[in-house]
């Protein structure tokens, strides 16, 4: 028995210890994979691959086992199987899909991030670019395929009107992006940058998830969660603000107030350009980021709000006198929105953004009133079926209330509006066949109760890597727009306008240089067009107006070659005819001129602790029309040069002093000439030049960051 | 009783060569490591991880191994892939040990690892996020050598960024070394790097 019982605990051990060699080669395409974990899973048995991808180790497991082969760069491969089986195996990875170092589909978009490969501007770069003082939309205007329309302030894309650009927060519509403003005083933006963790600026061919655009739309997310607490300080020449992070656990608050009030700086400086101002503006701000991050999900809510007003008294010439103009205007906006994450890799999102938006204006003593109220629901969910294939499918509902009351000075009432309901749902697929080639498809619809007709927009863009560092991709898509309120206000029975895009891009980046080629081609259907000079109750609105851009930007940056040194240039050829609004015939319109180019540098000087920005824009001349010629907007104004300057200087590592001039050398630039309605007597319309309020603009700044570490500063804020 | 005692012997005896294939496997990837072989020691962690799972050990060492292979690093794509994968081990070896100021120092130095590769992308995003793990880090063990000198090495460099004077932090490395001499490791296999490193900034202190 004693003999027996011996004997089977050495059979067992035996067992136990009997050992089984596994082998194989590990492969991908036909080229073999060195250092691979090859391994039995729930155990310390397993093995790298060779340089020739050749692997072998002993294990005493025995049975059915799993065999596991991982390697960076590829999807992790299973083996079931008897571990005697396990011998001279031939495995072959599939090549991970990998979003860093893959193609990617960005044909037509600029992005301001980390995050993205595709980032052609930093986060800083929207705060420390000459001339550009904090505005995301002047920062945009530095990269091709936005054209300068100084006087505006506005985003213009490759031919189109400022209103054909949608914005966007945390892929919630912002329904007024901009300033209250009036003729020839630029606007800005209302978002102070720092609130925001990334820019994605697309000039053509974007995705189905975004409507209601004809030429661009700007993405911008708020930061998901703050690394510290700290409160920031602004004084400066034109105001002051107060801004405070808190953070509690996976909870925060960041808040941004500011007092803007342009009056010491007019009394100073006052502005020439046809121009005086009774009030200048003045403007109080406040803006709040909430987020709450929970295990599997993330909540953000964001809210602005703006009182802006001002009174000036600004040169016509139709009239002796200056002409008057008021504004009070009030702008609420709401913005939240939930993310889930579900195991199965379903995302869900939903969110709700509103608006009201309010203006009194009074124009030489005729009063208007208008009253905005907008509202966006959006439910949107998506899945990753595979790192090759990713579904997004959402809905959308728009809804617009729109009031104006205009009464006149002898006692005129007109009353105009609309209630607007805008349904839209949209199914677009990711489908990566390699690192080298994807394709992204889309199509997007919408109902609009005032139009009464629905649109379907088809979308497409297809890139293929030509190289390791170089991309082609090609884009296509359909887009449909709303009149603008100003005529649905009128005629309700308007339909939307479209454009297609034909989008053909190049890109290259390597050791911090990048450089993109796009060359385009927009065709526009279906504008609006009216019989009257201005839009007004009586005019006789159609749909027949229609018009094309085509075009080319290119794009090189580089912040590697010359130490502490980093510049890009941009250059934009737009070649665009349109007839709408008033046109009498197809003409390039006032504001797309032919050729744009701007070069920005900035240098870091050490000894100094200051960073120095440059920035310079060139314009070519802008279309007019001179109702003198019996040509129809043929001639064009002088170039436009703009040269502007800034200086940061590290008081120490949370005190800076920022000056910055926008302008330096004071060029007078012309955008348009305004012409009389009636010739004078000697049968000669007269003109007057249309320019910025003021030529330069200086500004002075001293920002303070109280923060724990005694470190972070507001330089990326400037 | 005879066979009592075998069995007893065996289950001894097996339960001593799972703690030794443990031990084992440790140290074979840690010589792996010394060796310069880079993949196979970060392979041999991974699979030890992949059985201890409730060792918090073998995730910090692959994370370890591939954050410091990629200071250096000049191919962006090469340097991500290793640090994401780092900052992955990082987050599963927090879950399994909470509040380890080891860990964080580790996850700080990863940070780190991408703003020495790109200081301007990286800088202003990253920097804040360091400062706050070593101010936690400092929280919870405020006598741990690394967590002491790996902050003091940070601040001098972010010092030296801002043209300031980078020897109050000097007595810091000092501090740590006396830390260093009188630090005794919690396990086996517990993190004990950094001593020589300290004693180089030191030396350069010193000049």
């Amino acid at each position: 028995m004693k003999n027996y019982l011996a004997l089977l605990f050495f059979f067992i051990s035996f067992a136990l210890l009997a050992q089984t060699t596994i082998t194989g080669t590990v492969t991908a395409g036909k080229l073999p994979v060195a250092g691979a974990n090859v391994y039995l899973e729930g155990t310390y048995d397993g093995a790298s691959t060779d340089a020739a991808g050749r692997f072998s180790f002993t294990t005493t497991e025995t049975g059915t086992q799993t065999l596991v082969v991982s390697s960076i760069g590829y999807d992790t491969h299973y083996e079931m199987g008897e571990v005697t089986y396990f011998q001279e195996l031939n495995i072959v990875l599939q090549e991970a899909i990998n979003s860093l170092s893959g193609v990617t589909l960005t044909a037509g978009s600029f992005e301001a991030g980390t995050e993205s490969k595709a980032a052609a501007l930093k986060p800083l770069d929207i705060v420390t670019t000459a001339g550009v003082a904090g505005d995301i939309g002047s920062a945009l205007q530095t990269l091709p395929g936005t054209t300068t329309v100084s006087e505006d302030g506005r985003l213009f894309v490759r031919g189109g009107r400022a209103e054909e650009t949608q914005v966007f927060i945390d892929g919630q519509r912002v329904f007024q992006p901009f300033m209250a403003s009036t003729n020839n005083v630029p606007t800005r933006g209302r978002f102070s940058p720092f609130l925001f963790k990334g820019v994605s600026f697309s000039t053509g061919g974007y995705s189905a998830e975004y409507g209601q655009a004809l030429s661009g739309v700007l993405l911008m997310n708020t930061t998901d969660l703050p690394d510290q607490e700290k409160t920031d300080i602004s004084v400066m020449s034109v105001g002051a603000g107060l801004g405070h992070t808190e953070i509690w656990g996976n909870t925060s608050l960041s808040f941004n107030t500011s007092y803007i009030n342009l009056s010491p700086y007019e009394a100073l400086i006052p502005s020439t350009n046809g121009v005086r101002w009774n009030n200048p503006y003045e403007s109080m701000a406040g803006e709040a980021v909430f987020r709450q991050k929970g295990e599997r999900s993330m909540f953000k809510f964001y809210t602005g709000f703006n009182h802006a007003n001002f009174d000036i008294d600004q040169e016509d010439i139709n009239f002796e006198e200056y002409v008057n103009f008021r504004l009070k205007n009030n702008n609420l906006y709401l913005n939240a929105n939930y993310k889930y994450f579900f195991e199965n890799n379903w995302t869900v999102y939903a969110g709700a953004s509103t608006a009201w938006d309010t203006n009194a204006i009074t124009v030489v003593e005729n009063d208007i009133e208008t009253a905005d109220t907008s509202l966006h629901l959006k439910l949107k969910a998506s899945k990753e079926f595979s790192s090759r294939f990713k579904l997004n499918v959402g809905s959308e509902v728009f809804h617009t209330n729109y009031e104006e009351e205009f009464i006149a000075n002898n006692g005129f009432d007109f009353i105009a509006g609309f209630d607007e309901l805008l349904w839209s749902g949209f199914a677009e697929a990711d489908v990566f066949f390699s690192n080298n080639f994807a394709l992204k498809l889309g199509a997007r619809t919408e109902y609009s109760n005032l139009i009464e007709a629905w649109n379907v927009a088809p979308r497409a863009s297809l890139a293929y890597k030509t190289g390791q560092d170089s991309q082609l991709s090609l884009a296509y898509g359909n887009y449909y727009q709303n009149p603008l309120t100003q005529f649905i206000n009128y005629d309700a029975t308007l339909d939307y306008e479209r454009t297609a895009h034909y989008i053909l891009n190049y890109q290259y980046a390597k050791n911090g240089k990048t450089f993109r080629v796009e060359g385009y081609y927009k065709d526009y259907d279906n504008l609006v067009k009216y019989d009257t000079r201005e839009p007004q109750f009586n005019s006789n609105f159609t749909n027949l107006g229609n018009g094309y851009a085509a075009g080319l930007d290119v794009f090189y940056r580089d912040n590697k070659s010359i130490k502490n040194l980093d510049y890009w240039l941009s250059y934009s050829y737009l070649n665009t005819e349109r007839n709408f609004l008033d046109f009498t015939e197809q003409a390039t319109p006032n504001f797309a001129n032919a050729h744009n180019f701007s070069a920005v540098g900035k240098y870091w000087v050490n000894d100094w602790r200051s960073q120095i920005g440059m920035s310079y824009s060139y314009g070519s001349g802008r279309p007019y029309d001179n109702p003198n010629t019996p040509e129809f907007y043929a001639e064009k104004t002088k170039d436009y040069h703009n040269l502007s300057l800034n200086w940061a200087y590290l008081i120490d590592q949370q005190k800076i002093l920022f000056f910055s001039v926008n302008n330096v050398l004071g060029t007078n630039n012309i955008g348009n000439y305004q012409y009389a309605n009636t010739p004078n007597a000697e049968g000669v319309y007269n003109r007057r030049a249309i320019s910025p309020a003021a030529d330069s603009f200086f500004f002075v700044g001293f920002f303070w960051t109280i923060s724990s570490d005694k470190k972070s500063n507001q330089l990326d804020n400037l | 009783m005879k066979k009592t005692i075998l069995i007893c012997l065996l289950v001894v005896t097996s339960m001593l060569s799972a703690q030794d294939k443990y031990t084992k496997g440790m140290q074979k990837a840690l010589q792996l490591w010394g060796e310069g072989k880079i993949t196979e020691a970060s392979n041999l962690f991974e699979r030890i991880s992949m059985v201890e799972q409730d060792n918090w050990l073998p995730y910090y060492y692959n994370a370890l191994v591939n954050t410091t292979a990629s200071f250096g690093e000049t191919d962006e794509t090469k340097l991500k892939q290793k640090l994401e994968k780092a900052q992955e081990f990082i987050d599963v070896a927090k879950n399994i040990s909470p509040d380890n100021a080891e860990l964080l120092v580790l996850e700080a130095l990863t940070n780190t690892a991408y703003i020495a590769f790109d200081g301007a992308t990286y800088g202003m995003t990253l920097s804040g996020k360091v400062v706050q793990l070593y101010e936690k880090a400092a929280q919870l063990a405020p006598n741990n050598p690394r967590v002491v000198f790996s902050k003091a090495e940070w601040d001098m460099g972010s010092a030296k960024y801002f043209g300031k004077d980078t020897t109050p932090y000097c007595k810091d490395v000092e501090r740590s070394l006396e830390l260093f001499a009188n630090f005794k490791p919690e396990t086996e296999f517990y993190p004990n790097w950094g001593q020589d490193r300290a004693k180089e900034v030191l030396a350069q202190c010193n000049n």
